[in-house]
């Protein structure tokens, strides 16, 4: 090892945009003025880095393997996420959510002609307690203006081509609902053990872009594309 | 002129262990709208605060499910929380929402909540 310090942990992040500077000073503020304490701050990142996809995706492997759970599901999303380990009300250190974070969760199944897919065209809600911290692409406004309107347009872009005699039903979230798809169980998954199935459903399938497919645990990755006529200052 | 005193935390002590929506169960009263009604989206002022989306405005839906009830988020932004409403889950037909979206996709839907207040028959 040299012992010039030529091996300092890369930075965490490039650059800090304006947004987390003003999140900063207004936390700063807020702190200041005893709104909330730095404990209840740490409290609440630590509770949002434990979360992620992987409740979500056990929710639906159980209901594709009991029909009684399935229709728990459907009636009330809340409970049925109790037992794959998510309290909706009493694991958020609030214990009763958050502006952006509300208790009711709508579980929607697909059905071989009906395909929901989920969008908030308002903001980016997204139900973080049992699917984690929303993708990039989520929160952007091309995705969020184009695929109320352009819904079968934006699909194929993630690949996803479904023919004229299935529904799409677009989901807009713009009330205190958040919503995970439940897509069909795909072929070929047959006497497959819930873990096995929890693991071909992916992130994109919940929110609806994608269908599983046995042997594909991962979300695709998100082409970027550069504009033809790039905006310049 | 002293300050009046206004409690912060009103909302966290109502909703705690609760949780939002569902700590104003039961406060709205009986339901305007039933499933399956047709409904049409009032075009009712945002001038302050609305999460009803522009597209909707005037277009007719059905109602597809009574899914919680709480303050309309009109009120809600300026915390008045006193007039609990049911709120909606309906449906619109993307035709009906969009004059270009394609015939060929006819059968396509929208689904999304609307605060009684935003509906009348129609």
């Amino acid at each position: 090892m040299s012992k010039d310090n030529k091996h300092k942990a890369a930075p965490m992040v490039d650059e800090v945009s304006e947004f987390e500077i003003l999140e900063l000073a207004v936390r700063e503020l807020a702190i200041e003025k005893g709104l909330f304490t730095q404990d209840d701050h740490n409290a609440w990142t630590e509770y949002m880095h434990t979360l992620g996809p992987v409740p979500a995706a056990r929710l639906v492997a159980k209901a594709w393997l009991d029909p009684e759970y399935k229709k728990l599901c459907i009636e009330d999303g809340p409970k049925a996420s109790l037992e794959v380990g998510i309290d909706w009300v009493n694991q958020m250190p609030t214990k009763f959510g958050t502006p952006s974070d509300y208790c009711n969760l709508r579980v929607m199944a697909d059905t071989p002609t009906l395909k929901h897919v989920v969008v908030c065209t308002l903001c980016s809600c997204y139900p973080r307690p049992i699917l984690g911290q929303s993708p990039e692409w989520y929160r952007t406004p091309n995705y969020r203006r184009r695929l109320v309107r352009w819904p079968r347009q934006v699909l194929g872009e993630f690949g996803l081509q479904l023919s004229e005699d299935v529904e799409v039903r677009v989901m807009d979230s713009n009330q205190k609902t958040r919503y995970i798809v439940m897509p069909e169980r795909p072929e070929g998954t047959d006497g497959w053990t819930e873990d096995q199935l929890t693991e071909i459903v992916t992130r994109d399938c919940l929110i609806g872009v994608a269908l599983p497919k046995p042997g594909k645990t991962t979300n695709d990755p998100r082409p970027i594309r550069k504009a033809l006529k790039p905006y310049s200052h | 002129m002293s300050k009046p005193h206004y409690d912060l935390e009103h909302h966290a002590k109502k909703a705690t262990g609760i949780g939002d929506p569902q700590c104003f169960k039961g406060e709205a009263g009986p339901a305007k709208f039933k499933v399956g009604d047709r409904v049409r989206v009032r075009d009712i002022s945002d001038l302050f605060y609305t999460r009803t989306p522009t597209y909707t405005r005037g277009l007719e839906a059905t109602v597809v499910r009574l899914v919680y009830e709480t303050p309309p988020a009109e009120d809600e932004a300026w915390d008045n929380t006193d007039n609990v409403e049911w709120m909606y889950s309906v449906l619109f037909k993307q035709t009906d929402i969009w004059p270009e979206y394609s015939d060929t996709f006819s059968n396509d839907t929208l689904e999304t909540e609307i605060p009684e207040h935003g509906l009348e028959l129609a």
